[in-house]
């Protein structure tokens, strides 16, 4: 409660105003929530102008693209046409979901960030007569989970690191003409141990700046992508689950986009078959899960 | 006084001999009128030399004369060719027409008045002396000023607090930079709203007689549109304008700009309207303004009118396709004594060429220098919270404005108004004729009284009101509002 308050004739006085009222003034194209809806970035442009491929281009949103598909959500609907910034603290994925009759209709429904989207799932699922929250996640047991953190890192730090070195860098150029701030995660922070600074300790210099190796970030990479295809072998998802878990989501995001990559990268994949032949199956799955907004 | 001996100084007027001498007077009366006595000689003196002159120019002014060179001293900054440039012009009119006398006075005093139309000279003398070239021909002069110039370095820094926003800023101004009466400028100022912005602007004259300027701007800064649309809006653009003329005999500027628009920063609660608006936009586009404003004084006119027409075309590369039309205009009539009648009306249309509008373009309306008791871009289509902006307005206000009683000389001043507007998006499928009927037959309209008070250079009001009639969409002001801001309605 406000410290002033409005004398009582006054408010009495102001409830008559404004004496009349028009319709509000919508704005134009605005379009009611017809299904969830998840914002990503766009896919990739191919050749084809008439790409139907709804498959992300950023590995985080085609996490969560797969995240969706593969725990058994339905009719969820894609749109690429919105800028990173306009996320949820600047970042994408979002989920647009209807309030379901929370509000009076028309109504554009609310925008969740990317880490509430597993609770709305477990929602979703029950709702469907699904089988919903799961405190193992999916996987065997408690072991199976504790190494799935584990494989999340690898695949979140020296996998994730080559990924980046394997971009072309924006030139000097670009990079003052692009006025979003950009809040990617620093490089170093993906590199274990962490990269030694630029300058020697020795020198008179204080210590500034990286040194990073990328023969080292290749090589840890390529064990990181050898030591995946054992643990993957013949299974059907990762860790002998069952079902899909989020760790497989996280597998297939990042071997789908190593497999659009640079020759460097994509070699340590391609010579692997299962890994392979498991992502072009995850695929398929993913692929059909989504339709692009009307 | 007479001298003892009889004998009279020359000139000593016959009729009162003693000149009005105070008699019996005290020293200090005595000595006044010894003094007002000199004086008024000096200046008998003086206009009767000034009478002279006048008579010896008159009776000569058709007697020949040519000027054999112009010389300019004491510009060590200045460029030759920019003198050339400013003067030869002056000089070929002479050349081309009689010459005498009368038209080397003519011609001095425009090559003075054009030297001073520069500002970069603080002090200029002229002086016609015998030509000093030994090929001249008879009778003919040289026609020579005497300048001293301005400083040319300018630095300030200031740091400004208030009305919830701290602000430094840091400004740096070269004149003459090129020695071409070109101004350089350079402003920086970092603030906790408006959080960084920065400036640097070349001015430079491209007409021999200094009306036509050429401007050429560099800027950058960041505007905190939290309060209506949830967001910041980051801008870095070049512009290059020229301008002709004055506002008060009516100003034209054609400007190219190239322009960088990033919208971004939402808040947590940012509509989803106004985040699909999120990303990064070029503009590149072309306009034409013209100004006319022969008010008498810009924050209380008593009299005369202000007009104001902007042209838009954006198109030339980049994301933003549009043509826009803005008008604006003022007028300001006395009543009665102490009260003036103020009108003022603005409108604006918005039309896309093939792309769709952007969020950067788009008209905002509403609030304290807009229509009042409305809240800021509080009108038009909303989403949630946030004013989308619309592609056609137009907003009318009428003001009474009066001095307090017993007080005109106070810089308060009270006023009572009514207030109407209306921003709307344009429906393609209909005529623009139904378009604008049904902009104009739904007016959101507000009345109130308040307070002006004259904060040179900027108009500050306070203002009790009310809407009288609103959209369910409009963000609505009931009660106190203050305003602040250099153009009101």
């Amino acid at each position: 409660m406000s410290v002033f308050q409005l004398p009582a004739p006054l408010r009495s006085f102001f409830v008559h105003f404004p004496l009349h009222t028009y319709d509000p003034i919508l704005p134009k194209n605005k379009k009611q929530t017809t299904a969830p809806t998840l914002w990503i970035a766009p896919p990739r442009t191919g050749l084809d102008p008439d790409n139907t491929d709804l498959l992300s281009s950023d590995v985080k949103c085609l996490k969560w693209q797969a995240y969706l598909a593969l725990r058994g959500v339905t009719g969820v609907q894609v749109r690429y046409d919105v800028a990173p910034d306009g996320g949820i603290d600047g970042r994408l994925p979002n989920l647009q979901v209807s309030l379901e009759g929370r509000v009076a209709s028309p109504e554009d429904g609310e925008l969740l960030a990317a880490h509430l989207i597993p609770t709305w799932v477990d929602g979703w699922l029950e709702r469907h007569g699904k089988k919903g929250a799961d405190p193992l996640e999916g996987h065997l047991d408690q072991a199976a989970k504790d190494e799935s953190t584990a494989w999340v890192a690898l695949l979140e730090g020296q996998i994730h690191a080559a990924l980046v070195l394997a971009q072309p860098t924006s030139s000097y150029i670009s990079s003052l003409l692009n006025l979003s701030a950009g809040n990617s995660r620093p490089f170093n922070s993906l590199l274990n141990p962490p990269p030694a600074p630029f300058t020697g300790l020795t020198s008179l210099v204080p210590p500034s700046g990286t040194r990073i190796a990328p023969s080292l970030v290749y090589a840890q990479y390529s064990d990181a992508i050898g030591a995946l295809s054992e643990r993957l072998g013949t299974d059907k998802w990762f860790l002998g689950s069952e079902s899909p878990t989020a760790l497989d989501a996280l597998v297939f995001a990042y071997l789908h986009i190593i497999l659009h990559s640079k020759e460097d990268v994509r070699i340590e994949v391609t010579r692997r078959v299962n890994l392979v032949a498991w992502e072009w199956r995850v695929r398929g799955l993913v692929r059909s899960a989504f339709t692009k907004i009307a | 006084m007479e001298d003892p001996k009889g004998l009279k100084p020359p000139l000593q007027p016959s009729k009162s001999p003693k000149d009005q001498e105070p008699v019996d007077a005290d020293l200090e009366r005595l000595r006044k009128w010894q003094e007002e006595r000199i004086q008024r000689r000096l200046r008998g003196e003086y206009e009767s030399a000034v009478i002279h002159l006048s008579e010896v120019i008159n009776n000569n002014l058709e007697s020949p004369l040519t000027i054999s060179s112009v010389r300019v001293e004491g510009t060590p900054n200045t460029r030759k060719s920019f003198l050339g440039f400013v003067i030869n012009p002056t000089l070929s009119s002479f050349s081309a027409g009689p010459q005498n006398f009368e038209s080397v006075l003519h011609t001095t005093r425009e090559i003075s008045h054009r030297l001073r139309e520069t500002d970069i000279y603080k002090t200029l003398q002229v002086r016609i002396e015998q030509a000093r070239d030994a090929l001249a021909q008879d009778g003919s002069v040289d026609v020579v000023f005497k300048a001293q110039e301005r400083g040319r370095f300018y630095l300030n820094t200031s740091t400004e607090l208030g009305n919830a926003e701290g602000n430094a800023s840091a400004t740096a101004r070269i004149r003459n930079v090129f020695g071409g009466a070109e101004t350089l400028e350079a402003n920086l100022s970092m603030g906790t709203k408006t959080r960084r912005s920065f400036r640097a602007s070349l001015e430079a004259p491209i007409s021999p007689d200094l009306k036509t300027r050429g401007e050429l701007t560099l800027y950058g800064l960041e505007r905190d549109n939290t309060g209506f649309a949830s967001s910041y809006e980051t801008l870095r653009g070049l512009k290059a304008a020229v301008r002709n003329g004055t506002p008060r005999w009516g100003m034209h500027e054609v400007t190219y700009e190239a322009i960088l628009r990033h919208v971004g920063g939402f808040t947590p609660t940012a509509s989803i309207g106004i985040r699909e608006c999120a990303g990064q936009t070029f503009k590149s586009a072309v306009s034409h303004s013209w100004t006319l404003d022969t008010r008498d004084d810009r924050i209380t006119a008593t009299r005369g009118h202000y007009t104001k027409i902007l042209n838009e075309l954006a198109g030339f590369g980049g994301d933003a396709a549009f043509y826009k039309s803005e008008a604006e205009a003022q007028i300001s009539r006395p009543i009665f004594p102490g009260s003036t009648l103020a009108f003022a009306a603005r409108t604006g249309f918005l039309w896309s060429l093939g792309k769709p509008v952007l969020f950067s373009d788009r008209f905002q309306a509403g609030g304290p220098i807009s229509v009042r008791m409305f809240k800021a871009n509080g009108l038009g289509p909303r989403d949630g919270s946030d004013s989308l902006g619309g592609d056609m307005y137009w907003s009318a206000g009428i003001s009474l404005i009066s001095d307090i009683p017993r007080k005109p000389h106070w810089p308060v001043k009270t006023h009572l108004f009514v207030n109407a507007g209306r921003l709307d998006n344009i429906d393609k499928s209909r005529s623009i004729a139904d378009n604008i009927t049904d902009a104009l037959r739904r007016p959101s309209v507000s009345a109130g009284l308040g307070l002006i008070y004259r904060f040179d250079p900027v108009r500050v009001e306070v203002n009790f009101g009310v809407p009288l009639v609103a959209n369910r969409s409009d963000g609505t002001r009931k009660g106190l509002q203050v305003g602040m801001g250099l153009e009101f309605l």
